[in-house]
């Protein structure tokens, strides 16, 4: 045979088992029927229903003044930062609804307030937070302090005299340009990363899953003594997932993101689909690699979920990357959806190309290497 | 049954390791790691006026712990693709003519530009950049009024800045991201890790055909569940046992409210995880299809709609109506009130309710799907 005809072999031995891992898995209704959810409803529910910026904070208030100037700070909170759910008379009454969870906030406005304010004293309101959440309540509270001392300040200069069209003063104000999200729509950042999550976990799972049932049943070394490969054996189910996965995500991209939510594609899209499917790729080399070592789906539904979970919430959707403690930053160098992140968004939102993204496709590259590389090894150590 | 699910289960040794290892060891990961305050925000500044007085405004946020400086641009150019980049999320260009025209008694506007990726980071970003300048302000304010007016820096301070406010954080009295991360994380890693165990007991047996031998057998359908759901249930209370010690002992998050409410909450929490892992066993018919829909009916929703990460107030409708839908809403709110806000029955009682609700629920429908004669 010559080296082209053993090529031709090679590939159609390999298409054939492709074939039979996408039959397999298009056999599977309640599975199909779970991705195409996972890929469009659910991406919708998602990307529309969460703001994480701060949104209707509830406010309760306890007016001790009842005076012109408390009614006018108390009508600076405004959606869709605050939601103004009541005055009360009584602070103890406060407490309760904060205690229930029925307000986040307690405002409360000293007697004399409205006085001090016109003769230029000192006066200081109380704010009582609700901390169970820490990011969400010290937003609050910045936000209020904000509001607050501009009040104060602007109260404390045309008290002076100081205020009005034609004073002039020393101020810095603040011009704020918002790069690749002018609007800061926050259903882009959350619809994307919606995608990013289903992507991942699929990327691991089905791989991993599909090879693991084969050694269960016994069935992989029916497969081994026929001419395929090991090789050949764990790229084909990867190869089968990774279309599907990336058909799912044309699902979401053409389905819900462009249409619904208007999320641009700055850069190529050719650009996204080679670099997703690069990250399918590279994921599912986790995926594979606990394969090996599991013995049933159990084990591998635990290991796989033992990685997922910390790569979901540290890579950096879920929280600030910059943010997080430096071991984790270290650790995360080995989640290829830290670097598919700033891929994302970055040929999404910001339109940049490899020259810009050279290095985080390098370094899912080398680990998606690496990792077939050691579930290979591990494959062939274990059946040969 | 439960004796043969058991034996089944403990003979498995990695799994049974990885059943108890998993929890304890995410808490720990999640609990050290996880930081959800924005700190360190990288950007790059270029400053055209090259003034002393520009120098020590930036210096504010050069020395900010909100801000990690990356370094100066000569051009706007480069912060551009510093940005595009992402090497840096904000970049601030102090205008020519900075310090004379605050010398001048001149408002100046200072431009900032934003990485409007991720659109909460960009909003918290920008909040410390109005602090920053607000403080900035009122310096040059008092300093000026000084000047111009002859006040003494008490009178000008009285001036600028009248009102003040007293913050009080409630219920977690430091504001530590820990103390309201570790107890929603006790929530989430049950919400995970226990469907799992179970969602594989029902469909196993479908793949391998043994539960033939169950069908024909004299064991009962509920003798069957129960006996596919006890031994993960009593996995899943050691764990939250396991986890309940960690985050009292490890992390010293307090513990104010009644240990035997929680615990009780914790039983019908694990009825639920565990009964959502069955049910869905219950329905497909591959271990694949059961695993993969069971880690993302459990992870998705419990991110997202549980008030782990967004409180339940700031979700549209529609989310907010499937938050309502899950059970991990109500068993967050059970145990953050326990640990940190030290409520008992008379204001939980409500999500004590729908947690019972749910267990009933998930397995009277657990009940009525299986029978013992599939049609086909």
């Amino acid at each position: 045979m010559t080296a082209r005809q053993q090529a031709t072999t090679w590939g159609r031995r390999l298409a054939a088992l492709t074939w039979k891992e996408l039959l397999q898995l298009t056999r599977d209704l309640p599975l199909l029927l779970f991705l195409l959810y996972s890929f469009s409803l659910s991406v919708l529910v998602s990307g529309a229903g969460i703001t994480m910026q701060l949104t209707n904070a509830e406010l309760l208030v306890h007016d001790a003044d009842h005076s012109p100037s408390s009614r006018e700070l108390i009508h600076r909170f405004q959606p869709p930062y605050f939601a103004f759910v009541g005055a009360i008379r009584d602070p103890r009454e406060g407490l309760r609804h904060l205690d229930a969870g029925r307000a986040m906030l307690l405002l409360e406005i000293p007697p004399r307030f409205h006085e001090a304010l016109m003769s230029g004293e000192r006066t200081a309101v109380q704010l009582l937070v609700d901390t169970t959440n820490a990011p969400q309540g010290l937003s609050a509270a910045a936000y209020t302090v904000r509001i607050a001392s501009l009040f104060g300040a602007e109260r404390g200069l045309a008290a002076a005299g100081l205020s009005g069209a034609k004073a002039s003063l020393p101020m810095v104000t603040s011009a704020h340009r918002v790069w690749f999200n002018p609007t800061q729509d926050e259903r882009w950042f959350q619809s994307i990363a919606h995608v990013l999550r289903m992507t991942t976990i699929f990327a691991v799972l089905l791989p991993a899953a599909a090879l693991v049932r084969e050694k269960e049943r016994g069935t992989v070394e029916q497969l081994l003594v026929s001419p395929l490969s090991p090789f050949q054996i764990m790229f084909a189910k990867v190869l089968a997932m990774s279309g599907v996965i990336l058909l799912a995500l044309s699902l979401a991209l053409y389905g819900v993101l462009h249409p619904v939510f208007h999320v641009p594609m700055k850069g190529s899209t050719g650009l996204f689909f080679l670099l997703t499917a690069l990250h399918v790729f590279t994921t599912a080399g986790f995926g594979l690699v606990a394969a090996t070592l599991a013995k049933n789906q159990a084990q591998v539904g635990m290991m796989t979920l033992f990685v997922v979970g910390p790569m979901l919430l540290l890579s950096g959707i879920t929280s600030p990357y910059e943010s997080m403690p430096t071991w984790v930053q270290a650790v995360m160098t080995f989640s290829p959806l830290r670097y598919y992140i700033d891929i994302t968004y970055g040929v999404m939102l910001k339109g940049a190309g490899l020259n810009v993204l050279w290095k985080s496709v390098g370094a899912m590259l080398l680990l998606g290497g690496t990792l077939f590389g050691f579930g290979m090894w591990r494959f062939r150590r274990q059946f040969q | 049954m439960a004796l043969k699910e058991w034996k089944e289960t403990t003979r498995d040794r990695l799994f049974l390791l990885l059943a108890f290892l998993l929890p304890a060891l995410w808490l720990v990961v999640f609990g050290y790691g996880l930081n959800l305050d924005v700190e360190d925000i990288p950007f790059a500044v270029l400053d055209r006026d090259h003034s002393e007085l520009s120098r020590d405004y930036l210096q504010r946020f050069i020395q900010s712990r909100y801000f990690s400086f990356q370094g100066y641009a000569d051009e706007e150019r480069a912060l551009d693709r510093l940005l595009t980049d992402t090497k840096i999320r904000t970049a601030i260009i102090v205008p020519e003519r900075f310090q004379e025209q605050l010398a001048a008694g001149e408002p100046v506007a200072v431009q900032t530009l934003l990485d409007g990726t991720f659109p909460l980071h960009t909003d918290i970003a920008k909040g410390y950049v109005i602090a920053i300048n607000q403080a900035f302000t009122e310096d040059r304010l008092v300093e000026y009024l000084r000047a111009a007016r002859g006040l003494t820096g008490d009178q000008a301070a009285v001036l600028v800045r009248p009102l003040s406010v007293e913050v009080r954080y409630l219920f977690n009295e430091e504001v530590r991201s820990t103390w309201s991360m570790v107890p929603a994380l006790v929530m989430f890693t049950l919400m995970l890790a226990s469907p799992l165990l179970t969602a594989l007991g029902v469909v196993r047996e479908k793949e391998t055909g043994s539960i033939y031998n169950i069908y024909s057998s004299t064991v009962s359908r509920a003798e069957f569940l129960t006996g596919k759901l006890l031994p993960y249930i009593v996995i899943s209370l050691v764990n939250v046992c396991v986890l309940w010690v960690m985050a009292v002992g490890l992390f010293q998050v307090p513990f104010k409210g009644n240990f035997l409410l929680f615990f009780s909450a914790s039983v019908l929490f694990v009825f639920c995880t565990t009964g959502i892992g069955l049910l869905i066993s219950l329905l497909v018919q591959t271990q694949m299809a059961a695993l993969i829909i069971t880690m993302i009916v459990a992870m998705i929703p419990t991110i997202l709609f549980s008030g782990l990460l967004v409180p339940i107030a700031s979700l549209t409708r529609g989310a907010k109506v499937q938050a309502h839908l899950y059970p991990a809403m109500y068993y967050t709110n059970i145990v953050r009130g326990s640990f940190l806000k030290g409520v008992g029955a008379d204001v939980l009682w409500f999500d004590l309710l729908a947690l019972g609700m749910f267990a009933a629920a998930i397995s009277g429908v657990t009940y009525r799907l299986f029978t013992k004669r599939p049609r086909a």
